[in-house]
């Protein structure tokens, strides 16, 4: 029965991906990646890792379906209703690139299976290690103490993300064009719900984070769905300039981050210590903010955001 | 009783296979994005199953999720069509002609 469950979620998952990416029609792709995530979720629930299941929830359910769908009205708005046809040179291309990817991809597979000896001395290391720093998951262990710079870079990687979809989209344009605000009177109900919720739930991840499976980043994922939310319902809107509390909460995880790690270095202890729960306390909601910041600016496709629309 | 959850699990994907149909029929956009949110639901339901079945409470947590944020991507799709009624310069309906 576990068998045939997983080889169900296996094939769903390659048919899903394939389907997702073939041509025909462009909502049909974002449909059948919405149902990717959701099947990725459930992939990851029976691979026993709870934390990626919920990240996987956040940011699908909250973020991306949201994204595709408006990047689709935009395609529309700016005319490029019709894809452009294909050139059968790049179309080859794109196989022998796509073999050799896969190859490649096999290798590290291959490698990576055949690395880990039995008992995997790395897990071993991390449950005698654990205890000691007071956390209980050892995700949010690994993730802020053990290879804390892996997620620093991870963090500073969200934050040129945003850095160069500014620099793509130009300061010409304030903003890309977003659909009218959906200002039904049941979205007004679901906003005033599910808004502060969103709010309450990003906590309650970042708090759970360090004793059960949660965190900084599906909490953040958390938060981004509300901001997203608050935009579709016209409560936020692009806005041409960035804010100073905004700037703040764009580079809070990066800053706080490293520098808790140099002010450790000053004190004598290794680069990037982590003094203690406190700390990733600390850390982690620096963490939130930023990662929820982030993306909803990259939802906005703005500069900045303001309660008040633009025109 | 053991064997009851893994089968509810099964049920659940064949429906998740079944519903998967719809959304490559369509024909029209309100049809897929209607099959995707009954696949939210599906998937709630399954990481419930789930929870109980592994001894994994934290999937109910994701479930949480889903159920909470499941009305954003509808919201979008709401402005999708709302849209060509409400502004002149506004998009092409998302009603696509079967290929």
């Amino acid at each position: 029965m576990n068998l045939l469950i997983d080889v169900l979620i296996a094939i769903g998952l390659v048919v899903l991906a394939w389907q997702a990416l073939v041509g025909g029609s462009l909502f049909r792709g974002i449909v059948m990646f919405i149902v990717f995530g959701l099947t990725m979720a459930l992939a990851w629930a029976r691979l026993g890792s709870p934390d990626l299941a919920m990240a996987e929830a956040a940011i699908g359910a909250g973020v991306t379906g949201a994204l595709l769908m408006i990047a689709y009205w935009r395609l529309r708005a700016l005319g490029a209703s019709r894809p452009t046809p294909r050139s059968r040179l790049r179309a080859r291309l794109a196989l022998g690139v796509g073999v050799l990817s896969s190859v490649l991809v096999a290798m590290i597979g291959l490698a990576a299976v055949e690395a880990i000896g039995p008992g995997g001395e790395a897990g071993q290391a991390l449950a005698a290690a654990l205890p000691a720093t007071g956390l209980g998951n050892p995700i949010t262990g690994v993730l802020v103490i053990f290879r804390n710079l892996d997620t620093l870079l991870e963090v500073a990687v969200l934050l040129a993300a945003y850095v160069a979809s500014r620099a793509a989209l130009g300061d010409d344009k304030a903003a890309l064009p977003l659909p009218p605000a959906q200002d039904a009177p049941l979205v007004g109900a679901l906003v005033a719900v599910l808004a502060p919720l969103t709010v309450l739930v990003a906590i309650y991840l970042l708090k759970a984070g360090s004793q059960l499976p949660g965190g900084a980043f599906q909490a953040g994922a958390v938060l981004a769905a509300g901001g997203v939310l608050l935009m579709l319902a016209g409560r936020l809107h692009p806005a041409p300039l960035c804010g100073l509390g905004l700037r703040i909460a764009l580079v809070a995880g990066t800053v706080v981050f490293s520098g808790v790690g140099i002010i450790m270095l000053a004190l004598g202890q290794p680069l990037l210590a982590v003094p203690g729960t406190w700390a990733v306390y600390l850390i982690e909601t620096a963490m939130m903010v930023s990662i929820g910041a982030t993306l909803v600016l990259l939802f906005a496709g703005s500069a900045g955001l303001s309660g008040k629309a633009l025109r | 009783m053991s064997l009851l959850l893994p089968a509810l699990v099964v049920f659940l994907l064949l429906n998740l296979v079944a519903g998967l149909w719809r959304v490559f029929l369509g024909p029209t956009a309100a049809d897929r994005m209607l099959s995707a949110l009954l696949f939210g639901s599906t998937t709630v339901a399954m990481l419930l199953v789930l929870a109980q079945w592994q001894q994994s409470p934290a999937l109910r947590i994701a479930a949480l999720l889903f159920v909470m944020l499941a009305a954003i991507t509808s919201i979008a799709f709401v402005a999708l069509t709302q849209g060509r009624v409400a502004a002149r310069r506004a998009p092409a309906p998302p009603v696509e002609p079967r290929q």
